[in-house]
């Protein structure tokens, strides 16, 4: 096992008039490789944002510790500069920043990635061959006019670029066609080998994770985790699908 | 031989009012309807300067009669540039206005059927009473338009900045409007869509701060069938600064298919900020579209959230939008001297480390100047 670099505990959360997360117990040990699947609506996604967190959703009980550090009030920015990453499931388009000045100014808040300009310009420009993206990219708003796939390539940039510890990817390959896939794929394994993060994989599909060693699976469904195993249970949730977690945590509820 | 012409008159002023006037006016107790400027009296000495062609004298420019009287009196000279038909001409059509030497510009550009151009103005200096220009194009059938306006003037100066366009048969406008600064400035345009299916897209940026007067009003007549116009405004105000943003899409009787949008979103900063927006769709044709919306306050929730993400605060996201408006005049500034101009003004606003990163991180030279 690991150093433990995430420890979310006890951690109950939702927005103002509806509970979401139960009672989460998760931790993710510095390099390791977490997915974690459920059916649509479970708050997987709620989880990855209250990790990071969103503003929107409040957190009625429990912790969240990263690299030793307990950060469930802190604000999203702060996180961040942790070394907490969230890639968007819709990155969010900002009109009138170039995707070049935003990813400028996100280097030179961390003392870690402060560079010269010259350098900056080649590091970018390494990884944007590195993931198919077209320099022009790089001059035009953040995400405004993109399409789905080049929006998640941009957030592979940004991975890349900041090198957190740890990399929450929500539904990262979600609405990507072949080609994107495979880019994105590689986006991540150069994540894991380049930067040996951890990494917390929201994912429906596994075929982003053919290239990543799996050490831990976690199963959440109506908001609670309800279980977790090896690389394996991925394959079983593949063949059989959700409907024994849910009678599971049913049955429990009735009792 | 254009640069002209106040000289040591500038002891004479008068008094331009009208400036700016929208096509539909409002309730004058909002004080919003026009703006007066106090300018040097043009001051002649029995040279006899070139004037433009006829075919510019029509062309709407926003700003108002009165001021563009007073613009083509004081420029004295007149330049004016034809791009033959067919010709895709590579090199920007440049208009420099060294506000730090009063200078005022008079411009015509004809793009003939077919053509293609780049057209940049750029305001800027440092010291200075009193700077101005005024550009007319004439785009001709299936002619392709780009516009770069530039007003980098330093805190302390004043300057009128107009533009008006007549876009013919399929002709399209692609123009980019940056307010950088200048204690009082007015930017007045005006396009006119007479052809069927002309197009105009307008993407203005404003950054106004201290206690900066910015005054714009956009005009776009829409007469010919199936025309579209596209308007978008962003802007920063800070500390006291006061802005007056007119924007009237004018679908005219004939129009039919003709769609328009507009829309504003304004990042305000300072306490003592005062932000005046008037849009308005005018519309005497039933097939046609207009569309209008104005977001003032500060970035969306969602943006915030999102850059939060990515380790930026409330303080430092507002800090990168500034750094950004430069940026993307830097990007777009697609002429040497304009770009040292934009440097210089970044340079005043934003520090000489961000300007001078500004530069590095886009592989531009950077000479340092500042006011």
């Amino acid at each position: 096992m690991s150093d433990q670099l995430l420890s979310v505990s006890g951690l109950s959360a939702g927005t103002e008039d509806k509970p979401i997360l139960h009672d989460i117990n998760l931790t993710v040990g510095a390099g390791e490789t977490h997915v974690l699947m459920g059916p649509n609506g479970a708050g997987k996604s709620t989880l990855g944002h209250v990790i990071m967190g969103d503003p929107i959703y409040q957190v009625t009980s429990g912790s969240i510790v990263f690299g030793g550090q307990d950060l469930t009030d802190k604000s999203p920015d702060k996180r961040s500069l942790a070394g907490i990453f969230l890639s968007y499931q819709a990155p969010v388009e900002v009109p009138g920043v170039p995707l070049y000045s935003f990813l400028r100014t996100i280097c030179q808040m961390r003392p870690e990635l402060k560079t010269t300009a010259r350098k900056f310009r080649q590091r970018v420009g390494e990884i944007a061959d590195q993931l198919d993206i077209n320099q022009n990219f790089l001059t035009r708003e953040l995400n405004v006019g993109f399409s789905g796939g080049e929006k998640k390539k941009i957030e592979m940039l940004q991975l890349l670029l900041l090198r957190p510890k740890l990399a929450i990817l929500d539904e990262t390959d979600s609405g990507l066609d072949v080609d994107a896939l495979s880019i994105v794929s590689r986006g991540i394994e150069a994540y894991r080998k380049e930067c040996d993060g951890a990494l917390l994989m929201i994912t429906h599909n596994t075929r982003i994770l053919e290239r990543l060693t799996v050490d831990r699976t976690h199963v959440m469904v109506h908001g609670s985790l309800v279980a977790d195993g090896p690389a394996s249970l991925i394959d079983d949730i593949d063949a059989h699908g959700f409907a024994r977690f849910e009678n599971a945590l049913e049955q429990k509820e009735q009792a | 031989m254009a640069n002209q012409i106040i000289e040591a008159h500038q002891e004479q002023t008068s008094t331009i009012s009208r400036v700016n006037v929208p096509p539909a006016q409002t309730w004058n107790y909002l004080r919003i309807n026009d703006l007066s400027f106090e300018v040097p009296t043009p001051h002649f000495v029995g040279d006899v300067y070139a004037r433009l062609p006829r075919m510019f004298e029509g062309v709407e420019c926003g700003i108002g009669d009165e001021a563009a009287t007073w613009i083509v009196r004081a420029s004295g000279d007149a330049r004016f540039v034809e791009v033959k038909a067919g010709e895709q001409r590579e090199q920007p059509i440049y208009v420099d206005i060294d506000a730090s030497a009063t200078e005022v510009r008079d411009t015509g550009v004809l793009v003939r059927t077919g053509a293609s151009a780049t057209i940049v103005t750029c305001a800027h200096g440092c010291e200075g009473d009193t700077s101005a220009s005024l550009l007319r194009v004439v785009a001709e059938r299936d002619a392709r338009v780009t516009i770069i306006e530039l007003v980098a003037c330093g805190s302390g100066q004043q300057h009128l900045d107009a533009i008006g366009i007549d876009a013919a048969e399929g002709a399209r406008i692609d123009m980019r409007q940056y307010a950088l600064g200048g204690s009082r400035v007015a930017l007045g345009l005006a396009c006119s869509l007479a052809g069927t299916g002309a197009r105009f897209a307008l993407d203005s940026r404003y950054l106004a701060s201290g206690r900066d007067v910015l005054d714009v009003n956009h005009v776009v007549r829409q007469r010919g069938r199936v025309t579209r116009s596209d308007i978008v405004t962003t802007g920063i105000l800070a500390d006291a600064a006061r802005k007056t943003m007119r924007e009237t899409i004018d679908l005219v009787h004939g129009a039919k298919g003709a769609e328009g949008s507009e829309i504003e979103t304004v990042l305000v900063t300072g306490d003592e900020v005062v932000n005046k927006t008037l849009p308005v769709i005018l519309c005497d044709e039933e097939d046609v579209a207009g569309n209008h919306g104005a977001s003032i306050g500060a970035i969306s929730p969602e943006q915030l959230g999102f850059l939060s993400s990515r380790g930026l605060s409330d303080d430092v996201a507002e800090r990168l939008f500034a750094r950004a408006l430069f940026d993307d005049a830097l990007i777009h500034a697609d002429v040497a001297e304009a770009r040292q101009a934009v440097l210089a003004r970044a340079t005043e606003v934003l520090g000489i480390d961000v300007a001078r990163d500004i530069a590095e991180v886009l592989d531009i030279d950077f000479e340092e100047a500042s006011c």
